[in-house]
C-alpha cells in the first residue's frame, strides 16, 4: 500500500488557558494531521470546548501557540481564520431560510450569485436536504437543523471543520445516524474534523484518532484501538468501556501479581516492584469449570444484556466486622425536666478521631437533643462539661440546657478496631454504639443509619482516600426491637470480576476464570 | 377545566362591553348633528364634510403627523444605539440602565412636562447656557423645538426598552456563528443583529408615533397654546366649544389613520424579515 507522508495542520504549542484563579488547560501540547478525524474526549470541564475555542478564535490563550499550516494565528480574529465551527446549539439565523444560512459565508465572500447557487446545492445533496432550500430554518427538525449547521461550515471549504458537542441534542436513534453520516462527510470532503463530545461511544465509532482530556491535561493520544487495548492508567481505563482494573505489583518484566497471585503478562518496562492498575476488558476473560482457570470464584449475578450475559464472579470474598448495638427503652436517655427535655447517648470514639474533635462533633456523637415537650421546639444545648481525655478509657460529659437540666453520659475511648483484608486490598472498621428502641424504629433509612452510628467505614489499603461502598446485614424487625444487644455485620463486596460471554451460566455456582497474558494490560498508576 | 373556563365568560363580555361601548358611542356621535344624546339617531356626515373642507383643520392634522413623525425618527436614532449599548454590556451593567431609563417613568407624565417648562424658558438653565456660548436671541420655549424635545423625553424610553428586549434576547452564539463564517462586526451587525432588532424596532416605532401623533398636553404646555395639534384640537372641541359630535369625529379619523400606518409598518415589517440579504 502506498503510504501517503502526512502533514501537521494544526499544532497546539503548550496552551495553558486561566479563567481568574482556575486554570483550565494546563499545557496542551498536540499535533492534528491533514484528513484526520479527531475526537476530543473527556467529562465537562475537562477543558475540551475550550481548546476548541481557542482555536476557533472566540477566546485567546493565556499561554502558548496555536499554529495553523506552521503559521501562528494568535492575532487572526475568526473571520479571518480558515476554519469553521458547528456549534453546540447550532446557532443556525432564524430570519434566514436554508438556502440563505448555508450561502451566508459565501455571501460574505461576495462569490458571483451562480457560484453560491452551485455551491449551495451540492452541500444539499452532500447532507441529503435537496429541495429545502426555501425552508424555514426553525420549522426543521433538530437532525435537519445538524445538518444545515454542518452544510453552512463546509460550503467555505475550511481546511479544518471544528464541532462542539453537535450532537448532544440529538435523540439516541438520529445521534447513531449521526454519526455515520459526519464519517461519511468527513471521509468524501477529505479535510480534517475535530470532535468535542463527552460520549465514549460516539469517539470510538468516527474518530481517526482521540484525545482524552482530563482536568486540562491529555491523558492519552491514539487510535480507537489503542486507546481502548491499551489505556495508559485507570482515568482512561474507566472512561473508555467496561473495564475490571485491580491493582496490582509489577515483579518484574512480563510478571504482575494482583490477588494475591502472579500472573504471567506481555509488559515490560515498568520498574522492579511498581505499584500498578491492571485492567483486564470483561469479553476477555473465560469461564472455565472450577479449579482449571487462573482464579476461582463463585458466580454472584448475572445479568441478560441483548448480545451477551454480564456475570459477576466474585473470586475473594468481601472482608467484614460485626459490632454490638446496645439497644435501650426509649426513655433511658431521656432527661425530663419541668418545661424541658434533654437525650444523649453513650458513644465510643476512636483514639485517632479525638485529635481535633469539638463540641459540635461530640453533641453530634452523643446525638443530644433538647427540646420542648409541649410544643415539641428544638432548644440549644448551653454547656459541655466532659474530662475527656487523649488516652484510652472511659470517661463521662455532661449536656446541660440554658435553664440548667444536665443528662451525664460515658464516653468509651478505645484504639480503632480495623479489619484488613490485603489479599482483596481493603480494610474496614466499626463501633459499637447504644441507640434507643425509639430512634431505631423511627429511622427512616436504617441501613445508612446504622453505618452512621457505628460509624463504618472501608477503604483500599493502597490508597486509603479511595472509600469501598459497604453493605449492611442484621438479623432484627426495626418495627419490633425491644431492649438488648444486637449483632450488626458491615462487609465488602470482595473482589468481583465483570465477565461478558454468550453462554449462560447459574447463580450460586462455582467457576474458574481464565484470560491469556496478552488480556492482561498493566498501567502506571494515577498520581492524586 | 371547562367549568373554570366558563367562570371568566361574564368578565370577557363586561370587558368587551365596556371597551367597546364608548367607542360605538363616538363612533354614533361622529355621525350626528348635534347632541349628546343618540336618540333620536339622524344620520349625517356633516362633521366628516367639515373637516376635510377646512384647511385649518388639515394644516393642523399634517403638522401633527409631522411632528410625531419626526418624535419617532429622533426617538430611534437616539434609541438603537443606546439599546445596543445596554445589550451589550455586563448583565448588572445593563440592568441598572434599564432602571435608569424607566426612573423618570415614576414620576408622573404631567409633572415632568411642567419641569421642561423651567428649564427651557428664556431665563432656565439651558437658554442661559447657550447665551453664554454667544447665542443672543435664543427663545425655545412655546415653539416647535421645545414641543419635539418634550415628546422625544417622554417617549424615548418606550423606544429604547422595545429594542432593548428584542436585542437582549438574541442568542449570542448567533455572533460567534457569523464570525466564524467570515463577517466582520460592521456585516454581523448589519445581517444578523439588525434584521433579528426589527420587531422590536416597529413595535418601538408603535409605541412612540402612536401616542405623539394624538398628544395633547405636551403642545399645550410647551408650544403654549400658539403651536396646535390634532389633540388639542380634539380636546378643545369636548371640553371648550361643547362639539362633541364634531370632536368624534376628529377622533374617528385619528383612528383611522393610525390604524392605516399600523397596518403599513407591520406589512414593512414582515417583507424586510422574508427579503433575501
Amino acid at each position: 500500500m502506498f503510504m501517503e507522508e502526512k502533514r501537521k495542520i494544526i499544532q497546539f504549542k503548550h496552551i495553558v488557558k486561566s479563567f481568574g484563579d482556575q486554570v483550565v488547560l494546563k499545557g496542551i501540547d498536540l499535533d492534528i494531521y491533514e484528513n484526520e478525524f479527531v475526537t476530543l474526549l473527556g467529562p465537562s470541564g475537562c477543558g475540551k470546548t475550550t481548546l476548541l475555542r481557542i482555536l476557533g478564535g472566540f477566546i485567546e490563550a493565556t499561554e502558548g501557540q496555536v499554529l495553523l499550516n506552521g503559521k501562528d494565528i494568535k492575532d487572526l480574529p475568526p473571520y479571518k481564520r480558515e476554519l469553521n465551527t458547528v456549534f453546540q446549539k447550532y446557532a443556525l439565523f432564524p430570519h434566514m431560510n436554508v438556502y440563505d444560512n448555508i450561502a451566508f459565508g459565501l455571501k460574505i465572500k461576495k462569490e458571483a450569485k451562480d457560484v453560491i447557487d452551485q455551491k449551495v446545492m451540492k452541500m444539499l445533496k452532500l447532507i441529503g436536504l435537496e429541495g429545502y432550500e426555501k425552508k424555514d430554518i426553525t420549522l426543521m427538525s433538530g437532525g435537519q437543523q445538524q445538518r444545515v449547521a454542518i452544510a453552512r461550515a463546509l460550503v467555505n471549504e475550511p481546511k479544518v471543520l471544528l464541532l462542539d458537542e453537535p450532537l448532544s441534542a440529538l435523540d439516541a436513534r438520529l445521534r447513531k445516524e449521526m454519526q455515520y453520516e459526519l464519517k461519511r462527510i468527513q471521509q468524501e470532503v477529505g479535510i480534517t474534523f475535530i470532535f468535542v463530545t463527552h460520549d465514549q461511544e460516539e469517539a470510538l465509532t468516527m474518530s481517526d484518532k482521540i484525545v482524552i482530556l482530563k482536568d486540562g491535561e491529555i491523558q492519552q493520544v491514539g487510535t480507537p484501538e489503542d486507546i481502548y487495548n491499551e489505556p495508559v492508567n485507570r482515568y482512561v481505563a474507566n472512561f473508555i468501556g467496561e473495564s475490571n482494573i485491580i491493582p496490582g505489583v509489577m515483579l518484574e518484566d512480563k510478571k504482575v501479581r494482583f490477588d494475591d497471585e502472579v500472573f504471567d503478562c506481555v509488559d515490560v518496562g515498568f520498574k522492579k516492584n511498581e505499584r500498578v492498575d491492571v485492567v483486564i476488558r470483561p469479553e476477555d476473560i473465560e469461564i472455565v469449570p472450577k479449579g482449571r482457570g487462573l482464579l476461582n470464584g463463585t458466580v454472584e449475578s448475572v445479568l441478560f444484556k441483548g448480545v451477551h450475559y454480564e456475570i459477576m464472579v466474585e473470586t475473594t470474598p468481601g472482608t467484614t466486622v460485626t459490632v454490638n448495638m446496645h439497644v435501650r427503652d426509649k426513655d433511658a436517655n431521656v432527661v425530663r425536666g419541668e418545661d424541658e427535655c434533654i437525650s444523649a447517648n453513650d458513644f465510643y470514639l476512636d483514639l485517632e478521631d479525638m485529635e481535633g474533635i469539638d463540641e459540635t462533633e461530640i453533641i453530634a456523637r452523643a446525638d443530644a437533643q433538647a427540646w420542648d415537650p409541649k410544643t415539641d421546639e428544638q432548644l440549644s444545648i448551653k454547656d459541655i462539661e466532659t474530662d475527656l481525655k487523649q488516652e484510652v478509657g472511659e470517661y463521662s460529659v455532661t449536656f446541660k440546657t440554658g435553664n440548667g437540666l444536665s443528662i451525664t453520659r460515658k464516653i468509651w475511648v478505645i484504639d480503632q478496631h480495623v479489619v484488613e483484608n490485603k489479599k482483596a486490598n481493603e480494610a474496614i472498621s466499626a463501633f459499637n454504639f447504644f441507640k434507643t428502641t425509639d430512634e431505631i424504629q423511627e429511622s427512616m433509612a436504617l441501613d445508612t443509619d446504622l453505618m452512621v452510628w457505628a460509624n463504618a467505614q472501608a477503604w483500599h489499603l493502597d490508597n486509603e482516600d479511595e472509600p469501598v461502598e459497604l453493605y449492611v446485614d442484621y438479623h432484627f424487625d426495626q418495627d419490633k426491637i425491644r431492649e438488648g444487644v444486637y449483632r450488626v455485620t458491615f462487609s465488602t463486596a470482595g473482589r468481583e470480576f465483570k465477565i461478558h460471554t454468550t453462554r449462560f451460566c447459574e447463580e450460586g455456582k462455582e467457576v474458574g476464570l481464565t484470560f491469556e497474558p496478552d488480556m492482561i494490560h498493566v498501567m502506571e498508576k494515577m498520581g492524586f | 377545566m371547562k367549568k373554570f373556563r366558563q367562570l371568566v365568560i361574564p368578565y370577557v363580555i363586561w370587558a368587551s362591553l365596556m371597551l367597546l361601548l364608548p367607542m360605538l358611542l363616538i363612533f354614533l356621535y361622529s355621525l350626528m348633528k348635534q347632541g349628546n344624546t343618540i336618540l333620536p339617531f339622524k344620520l349625517t356626515f356633516h362633521n366628516y364634510v367639515r373637516f376635510f373642507t377646512d384647511p385649518d383643520f388639515l394644516l393642523i392634522l399634517v403638522r401633527s403627523l409631522g411632528i410625531a413623525l419626526k418624535t419617532t425618527v429622533i426617538c430611534l436614532l437616539l434609541g438603537y444605539p443606546i439599546a445596543y449599548f445596554m445589550a451589550n454590556s455586563k448583565p448588572k451593567t445593563g440592568q441598572k440602565l434599564v432602571l435608569l431609563i424607566t426612573l423618570p417613568m415614576w414620576i408622573n407624565m404631567l409633572v415632568r412636562t411642567y419641569a421642561w417648562i423651567g428649564l427651557l424658558s428664556n431665563d432656565g438653565v439651558i437658554v442661559g447656557f447657550l447665551k453664554l456660548l454667544g447665542f443672543k436671541h435664543v427663545s425655545i420655549l412655546y415653539s416647535e423645538t421645545a414641543v419635539l424635545i418634550g415628546m422625544v423625553y417622554n417617549f424615548l424610553p418606550f423606544m429604547i426598552l422595545q429594542i432593548h428586549t428584542s436585542l437582549a434576547k438574541m442568542d449570542k452564539s448567533l455572533l460567534e456563528a457569523a464570525a466564524d463564517l467570515g463577517a466582520n462586526k460592521r456585516e454581523s451587525f448589519l445581517r444578523i443583529v439588525l434584521p433579528l432588532s426589527i420587531s422590536g424596532v416597529v413595535s418601538g416605532i408603535t409605541l412612540v408615533f402612536l401616542p405623539a401623533v394624538s398628544s395633547f398636553f405636551i403642545p399645550k404646555l410647551l408650544g403654549g397654546g400658539q403651536y396646535f395639534l390634532i389633540g388639542n384640537v380634539i380636546e378643545n372641541q369636548f371640553i371648550t366649544v361643547g362639539e362633541w359630535n364634531f370632536g368624534s369625529a376628529i377622533s374617528m379619523i385619528m383612528a383611522v389613520i393610525m390604524m392605516l400606518s399600523m397596518y403599513l409598518v407591520r406589512k414593512a415589517d414582515r417583507k424586510s424579515g422574508k427579503e433575501e440579504m
